[in-house]
Parts: structure tokens; sequence; C-alpha cells
């Protein structure tokens, strides 16, 4: 089944380019429309918003660091996909507002139980605003309600500033502290990888909550962390060069499987480390390092699975890299683009580059990932 | 080096994950959470001990392992509740078989791997690898822990259950030692509590409230009619009404019976306006028909309201006043409710004082029987009806009509009413002593209210006419007609019982009251007496002549004799003759007379 049928994008950032590409969209038979945005282009916020709200047919997206067409990148620009299918779309919002746990089964538990607990659908995007700081939890509970067997791929959107601004498309408007879930009528095949591999460690985590370490092998992360950097390579930290550094060396959570769940330390703060992602107390992570060649392999592992796994005939490919790829890999990223391309069997080829990635763990579980490539193909 | 290390880190982190939370499934949830991760679980699973009613156990006999599903992550699969999935049930009837630790590889590649959690239950894990040996074993201790912390949570479980169900009693008794337990209103002893604060509050703030004294009027008739299922359903209706006018400034209680309070409090100097408005608004609530079991009851009710701290500042007090209010607006039929006044209070002294008389008028032997001579259109003296007189020590000759109502109010009525009855029979006594002309028949005696309703009042009836040796058919009873209306069952039964004994009833001041003629032709009464009411210059007045006329048609229709009360001039007996009633009582015949000056008469 050909689920895409039309693509528009511009490296435009005026809105009444956008504007322009919705009224094509509209007029081009499609039911659903993706629609990606770049942070860069600075929309209007009530003018976007009025232009989704009065959009005719159903849409979904969000705002993104930056985009990607094929083998391009899109710095600035818009995107837009058309679908043949009417896909549903649910939203969750004001999850700022849900702050335990019981509140928050409440709130999946009821919306699922009004669109069936999605009785027969088991591919889902997950599009969300990357500062929202319960996604982990929401995740586990999402999974914990819907059922395991299903198949998902997603990405944090926002932009680099992390100032929380609304970042989420659908035809109520832009919406922030929210998560927008897709079903995708076709299976959805999807290939992970992050390419970064051991260099120190263990360490255990002493002392930690949610996203923050305060302590590794019973001292002081951030100590810890920078001395194992610098007595191993010639960066020494300052004031003010933490995070120029620290993406070069995340933190890996080994499961039992030796698998590694990447942790991106986004900043320093006394002695704590702020992590892009939870780190659980008493679990042992290691200090990881990688380097281009390497990243660019792992993302064309990522390709070979998605696009080897044996599925009905597919349309497209749609790919949540970690923004922190670009960071880290910068004029040589496009390479990666290529090797994602040069395996790609769909025609159509496009992504996001995230804050956050989501993806099934082996096991079937829904994960958070950090400085990830996830490659979903339908 | 990293392995031992990651196991003793596993281990570590998934003993820190236990006892948590102190409910138990919170607590196996957060376990399971934290296994679910670490160790890359596809699904996970508990099974614990329970008993018969499907509780989890804090201890469990060898002899009796009785399991349940207790908690899944996630909570299904493919849509279906994991303890319908019956390879999951399966295995965990061979876990809890076999009562160690197990494994399976499943069709799906997928491995079961199958803990026991020592006299709780059982741990499942279901993976896309196989767990190793090592970590399997290194789990045996944490097993062991989170045995230790299941009997915990279920300890603290019961406790919590305890205090629960403890604060559950005590609520429902805080409750009920506050609340009427019909209407679910504040009962007598909490608007009591009620009034005293907002006596202080209205000290406090130098407001005003007020006690509002509600009695439905003739609830008893309905209730001793219908019976009390009805009575009490009426009385919940009421209640439910009553509450509506509930506020921040109004409390509804139930005082007792067909009573009720309202306390208002907070109320300025146009106070007297709040309170007008208030009754108004009560008597609509009354305007409403209460249905009930698909009859309808029309009700009114008298009310009576005092003043705090205007008119006192005790409980007591002002409860009484808001009575004596009620009590006077029920006397004058007043709809608009009365406000006490001082004056009522040293009236009701008055009365007592007077019924105080009464009862050592009673003692004293100031009590004296009258008799009025009845006759018939040939001029004979057929009966009589005896009469109660009362010389006053310093009043002189009291009237029937200021003291009988204020006898009826308390229970001198009967000490009266049963000397009336003993006397009549002594002079019944008397007169038998006599030769008495053949027309005369029986001397008849009023009977009140209360009398009717004591239980053993036929027995005191016979009696006295066995102690005094008269013939039965002596003796008569009259009876008013909304008296025997208001207990009609057993009015009917009463009379039958006593004509069965040769003794009769009339129905006396007949065509005052509104009895339905279905009761009346029930009724085995010999004798309707046509009230003198209906007698006064009936020969000028058609409309008397009329009623007169039907009284008497009824009369003869039910086989019952008529007699006419009151009858005064020659003009008045002519024309009750030409009607064709034939007895007759009142002046133009015989006054009522001393028993020595009837005997006079009757010779």
């Amino acid at each position: 089944m050909n689920t895409g049928l039309f693509t528009w994008h511009t490296h435009s950032n005026a809105l009444s380019d956008f504007k322009y590409g919705l009224s094509l969209a509209k007029s081009s038979g499609a039911k659903s429309l993706l629609v990606l945005t770049c942070s860069q282009n600075h929309y209007p916020e009530d003018q976007l918003s009025a232009l989704l709200s009065t959009c005719s047919l159903t849409v979904f997206g969000g705002i993104y660091p930056m985009l990607t067409l094929q083998n391009t990148l899109l710095e600035q620009g818009a995107l837009i996909i058309g679908f043949h299918e009417s896909f549903d779309v649910t939203l969750f919002s004001q999850l700022h507002q849900v702050t335990d746990e019981e509140s928050l089964e409440a709130l999946i538990t009821s919306t699922l139980e009004a669109k069936d607990n999605y009785c027969g659908r088991n591919d889902f995007l997950m599009f969300y605003d990357s500062l929202i700081n319960n996604i982990e939890d929401f995740i586990d509970c999402m999974f914990e309600c819907l059922d395991h067997g299903i198949n998902i791929a997603g990405g944090g959107a926002g932009n680099l500033d992390f100032i929380q601004n609304p970042c989420i498309f659908t035809n109520q408007g832009l919406h922030k502290n929210a998560v927008l879930l897709v079903t995708i009528p076709n299976k959805v095949s999807v290939g992970v990888a992050h390419g970064w591999k051991i260099f120190k460690g263990p360490f255990l985590v002493s002392n930690a909550h949610e996203n923050t370490v305060y302590s590794l092998n019973y001292q002081s992360a951030f100590e810890v962390y920078c001395q194992a950097i610098e007595s191993a390579s010639d960066y020494k930290f300052n004031n003010s060069n933490f995070f120029d550094i620290a993406k070069n060396f995340p933190l890996g959570i080994e499961d039992i499987n030796h698998n590694l769940i990447v942790r991106d330390p986004i900043y320093a703060h006394k002695s704590d480390l702020k992590c892009a992602g939870s780190i659980p107390i008493n679990s042992m992570v290691y200090l990881l390092k990688s380097d281009t060649d390497t990243l660019i392999a792992s993302a064309e592992q990522a390709a070979i699975t998605a696009f080897s796994t044996p599925t009905e005939i597919t349309s497209t490919t749609m790919i949540f890299d970690c923004i922190s790829r670009v960071l880290y890999m910068e004029d040589k990223f496009e390479q990666e683009l290529d090797v994602i391309a040069k395996h790609c069997t769909t025609p159509i080829l496009f992504g996001v580059l995230s804050l956050g990635e989501i993806a099934n763990s082996p096991s079937g579980a829904i994960r958070l990932l950090n400085k990830s490539t996830v490659i979903s193909s339908w | 080096m990293n392995k031992a290390l990651f196991i003793i880190s596993l281990q570590h982190e998934l003993a820190m994950a236990i006892g948590n939370k102190l409910d138990l499934k919170a607590m196996l949830k957060v376990f399971l959470k934290v296994c679910f991760n670490r160790l890359n679980l596809t699904s996970s699973h508990i099974y614990v001990y329970c008993d018969h009613s499907g509780m989890p156990k804090k201890l469990v006999a060898l002899e009796s392992m009785d399991y349940q599903h207790f908690i899944s992550i996630p909570k299904n699969k493919r849509g279906q509740p994991w303890h319908k999935n019956p390879i999951l049930t399966n295995f965990a009837e061979q876990l809890n078989h076999a009562q160690q630790n197990l494994s399976l590889q499943c069709d799906n590649d997928q491995y079961l791997f199958g803990f026991i959690i020592p006299d709780h239950g059982l741990l499942i894990f279901e993976t896309h690898y196989a767990i190793a040996e090592e970590v399997q074993k290194a789990l045996s201790p944490i097993l062991k822990k989170l045995a230790t912390s299941c009997y915990t949570s279920l300890v603290h479980d019961s406790l919590v259950k305890e205090v629960l169900s403890r604060q559950l009693i005590e609520d429902k008794v805080a409750y009920q030692a506050q609340h009427d337990g019909l209407t679910g209103l504040f009962n007598r002893q909490h608007i009591n509590h009620l009034l005293k604060s907002a006596i202080d509050d209205a000290h406090s703030n130098k407001k005003i409230g007020s006690v509002i004294f509600i009695d439905l009027n003739r609830f008893k008739p309905i209730n001793d009619a219908m019976g009390h299922s009805v009575g009490d359903k009426i009385l919940l209706t009421l209640a439910n009404r009553l509450y509506s006018l509930n506020n921040e400034n109004i409390d509804v209680g139930r005082f007792g019976g067909d009573e009720f309070i309202i306390i208002i409090k907070n109320l300025n100097h146009c106070y007297q306006d709040t309170i007008n408005q208030l009754i108004s608004q009560i008597n609509q609530l009354l305007i409403i028909p209460f249905v009930i079991d698909a009859n309808s009851y029309k009700l009114s009710c008298s009310i009576g309201y005092s003043l705090f701290p205007l008119q006192s500042s005790t409980v007591n007090n002002l409860i009484k006043f808001a009575d004596i209010a009620m009590y006077e607006a029920k006397r004058e039929k007043c709809r608009l409710g009365k406000k006490y006044q001082t004056v009522m209070s040293e009236k009701i002294k008055r009365r007592l004082a007077y019924a105080d008389d009464m009862k050592q008028g009673l003692e004293n032997g100031d009590f004296k029987l009258y008799y009025q001579a009845q006759y018939s259109h040939y001029g004979d003296i057929i009966g009589a009806e005896a009469l109660l007189r009362w010389q006053h020590p310093v009043h002189g000759i009291e009237s029937p009509a200021v003291y009988i109502p204020i006898a009826e109010e308390s229970d001198l009525i009967l000490a009266i009413g049963q000397w009336v009855l003993e006397q009549a029979c002594r002079d019944i006594h008397q007169l038998e002593l006599l030769t008495l002309p053949e027309s005369f028949k029986k001397i008849a005696i009023n009977i009140s209210a209360k009398q009717l309703n004591q239980h053993d009042f036929q027995d005191r009836v016979l009696n006295a006419i066995k102690q005094n040796d008269i013939p039965a058919e002596r003796l008569a009873l009259e009876l008013t007609e909304n008296l025997l209306v208001e207990n009609i069952e057993d009015s009917i039964k009463l009379i039958a019982a006593l004509k069965e004994q040769a003794i009769d009833c009339s129905i006396d001041d007949f065509g005052t009251g509104y009895s339905s003629l279905t009761y009346l032709k029930r009724i085995p009464a010999s004798l309707l007496k046509i009230d003198r009411s209906f007698v006064a210059n009936i020969d000028q007045c058609k409309e008397s002549a009329a009623i007169a006329s039907m009284i008497i048609s009824l009369g003869k229709t039910l086989n019952m004799n008529i007699l006419a009360e009151g009858v005064e001039t020659a003009a008045e007996l002519n024309c009750l003759k030409t009607l064709g009633c034939y007895q007759y009582q009142g002046y133009y015949f015989s006054k009522p007379l001393p028993f020595e000056k009837f005997v006079q008469l009757l010779n």
C-alpha cells in the first residue's frame, strides 16, 4: 500500500511560503498531513496556529531544530507530507499538570479507552514536546497501559535554546507540554542505533534522581566525570566549555544484554550532572565516546535493519536523528544521511533532528533514547 | 570482573527498589518496574497467595496455596488481560506446584522465568533472551527481601483497613449523634448545640437570630388513619423540603414528632422582613400536596418564633418561647406565624394555675352534674344529657367552654371524664330506685378524645355500670363528629362493642364537622344530634332549615333517631316537627338542672 502521496518542502522561513505549501497539500487529494517546520523559521505562533486550526485535513507534526529530506539537511524551512489515509491522532496535553503516577495513569487510561485501546492498531509515530519533564514516566505508563507488541518511533520537538514554546501541531493549533500519538495504518519497521562505545568505567550511580546524577562511586558526579575525561584526553574543563566537551562523552547505562542506553549530559550544576533522560540510582554507567565514522556506520546499520525487515510494500521512511549528532559531526553529518538514503527502499525519505528519540527496545518496551538514530519505515 | 560488578549492582538496585511504598500493589509495581527496565523484560508478573475471599494472605499454611494473578507490566497482552493468557497461567500453575525456580522457552522464541516469593507468591519474567544462571541465583536474596516487604505491606494494609473502618464507625456515630434517624436533619440535641453557638455568635457579632418552631396541623389523624409508614414518608418529604432552606445562616432540624426547628443566624436590623419571608417560604413549601403511595395529602403548619438575644439568651427559653408562640398561632389558626410575646407566657401560667384549680376542685367536690331533659314530640321526657358544672371557689360558676379546652390540654380531662362517668352511673342508680316514667330511657354523658383513646375505655364504662349495678341500656355516650372521624376504625369497633352491651352512642354536634357519609354509614350509632347552631331561629332561616332537613333525612336513611339541641322557642319546635324531627332538648323545655331538681322534674 502506498501511504505517501504528496511531498512539499521549502527552504524559506516565510510563513507565506508555508501557507502556500499548505494550500497545495489541501488540494492534493491527501487526507492527512504530516507537517514539520524548523525552529529557525520563528513563525508567529498565532498565525501558524490559525493556519493549522483552519486546515480541513488531519494535521500532525511539530517544530524541530532541523529537518531532513532525502539526504539534504534543512536548517530552516518546512516539509509537508500528504497521506491517502485519514490518520488517527491522539493528543495528551497539559502533561506538566500531571505530577503523580496515579493521575498520569488515569489520564492515559481514559484517553486510550476513548480510542478503544487502539484495538488492532500496533504501529505508531510519537511527536512530543522535548521539554516535558516526565516524558519517561509517560512512555513507561503508556507502554504499561497499551500492550507489548507495538512498534513505535518518535522524537522530541522544540528548539536548541531549551526555552519551552508550543511545538506540537494538531488541528487544534500549537501545543506545548503535549504528546501526540499517531496511528500508522501499515506495519512500521524500526531500526535503531547510536554508535557510541565504552571508553571508561563502570561507575556506580550512588546517588541520582530522575535526570540528575548526584554522585558516581560515592563521589561528586561532576568531578568523577571531568577527571575521567581529562585523565584520558586532551580536553580540560573550564567554566564555559562543559557542553562542548560533554557532547563527545555521553554516559551509557549497560543493560543485562550489554546494550548501552545513551544518556547525554546537558549541563553541570555544582557537583551534579543533568542528563537528557533518567539514570536509575544503583545502576552502572560507563563513559562513552565515538567518532564520525563509527556514528555513520551505526546509522547505516540502523538503515539496514529498518529496510531489511520483511514487511508489506513500504512507501515512506521517517528518520528521528538526534540533533547532537549534527553538532558532533558538523559538516560530515550529511554522510550519515547519504548512507541512510543509499539503503532506503522507499520513494519518500525525510526526517527530523530531534531532542530525544523514542523507539522500542529489543524486549518490546518503549525507551527514551539520546544521541541515537531511529529509522522508521512503513 | 565487570560481570561480577554488574550482578552486584543489579542485585543492589533491585534490593533498593523493594519496600519503597507501603501499599502492596504499589510496592510490587515499583519493584516490577525496576526489574522490567534493568532485566530488559518483555513482561513481568506477580501472583500472590490469597485467602478464600481473594485477599492476599499475610501467612500461608503449606497445605493451602491458593494464588491469584495480582499485577503485570504491561497490563495486557494483545488487548487481553494476563490472567486470561493460557501460557502464563499454565506456567504459573507449574511454578506453584514445583515451588522452585522454573524456566520455559516458548514457541515464539520468548522465555518465561519463574521464581518463588517465599510464603507470598510467584514472580514471572518474560524475556526475549535466556537469563543467565548467575543472574537467576542473584535474585534469590532479593526474593526473600521482597517476601518480607510483602508481609510488611500486608500488615500495614490491615492496619490501614482497621483505622479506616474505625474512622467510618466514628463518623457514623458522630453523624447519628447529630442527625435525626428518620429525616437526616439535625436532631434535637444538635439543634440545642447549634443554637448555643448561634447565641454566642450573635453576642460577639452584635447580630440577631431567631428560633422558628414549626408544628404540622392535624398530622396525627393522618398518622393514625393511614399508619406510621405514611406518616414517616410525609415527615421525610417535609424534611427534604425544609432542608432546601438550609444555608450558611439557616440550620434546619427535627425537634421530635411533627415538630421542626429552624435557626436563623446573622440577622441585621431588618430581621422582621427576613423572618416573615422565611415563614412565607415555609408555607409555600407546604402548599405542594404530599403524594405518598398514590394518595395526596394537603397539610398546613403552625409557626411560632422567638428572637435572640432580644428575648432570651438561653437555649431552653428560646425554644420554649418559640413553642409557646407556635401554640398561640395554632389556637388562632394563624398561618403567618406568631412572634413570641411575654403575655403568651403569662397566659400559659394562668392556664396552668387554672388547671391546678380544676384539679383541686375535682378533689373538693366542686364539680357537679346537671341534667338537661330530652323530650319527645308528645312532651314526654325520654332521657337527659349530663352536663358538667364547676363551682369555682372564687369565680363562681365557670363556663365549660372555658375549662373543658384547658382540661383537654392535659390529662386532667381523663380524671374529669372518669368522674363524670362514675357520677352519672351513681345518679342513674339513684333514678333506678325511683319510679321513672315509662318514656324515660337513658342518661347520656359526653366523651372526650383522650378518653376514647384509652385502651381500656370500654372496660372502664362496663366497670362503672357494674359497680353501680345499673342496667347498661340506661347509659348512653355522646361523641362529637370530629372525634369519631379522627380515629374512625377504632371508633367503629368501640361503638359496635358497646352496642353489643346495650350501651347506645349518639353523634353530637352533627353538621358542624366534615365527616364523610361513607364513614357515617359504618358508625353503628343510634342517635344523631342536630347542632344547636342549625336549630337557632330555624323557623326564620331557610339555610338552617335545609341543613336540618338534610340531617333528618340522613338519619332516617341510616335508621338513626334525630334529636335537635338548643330548642328555645315554640316556633323552632314547630318548624322541627314539620321537618320530621321528633326529639328535642333545650331551654324551651328545660334548662340543665341539678340532679335533685331533675328528679323533681321527672316526678
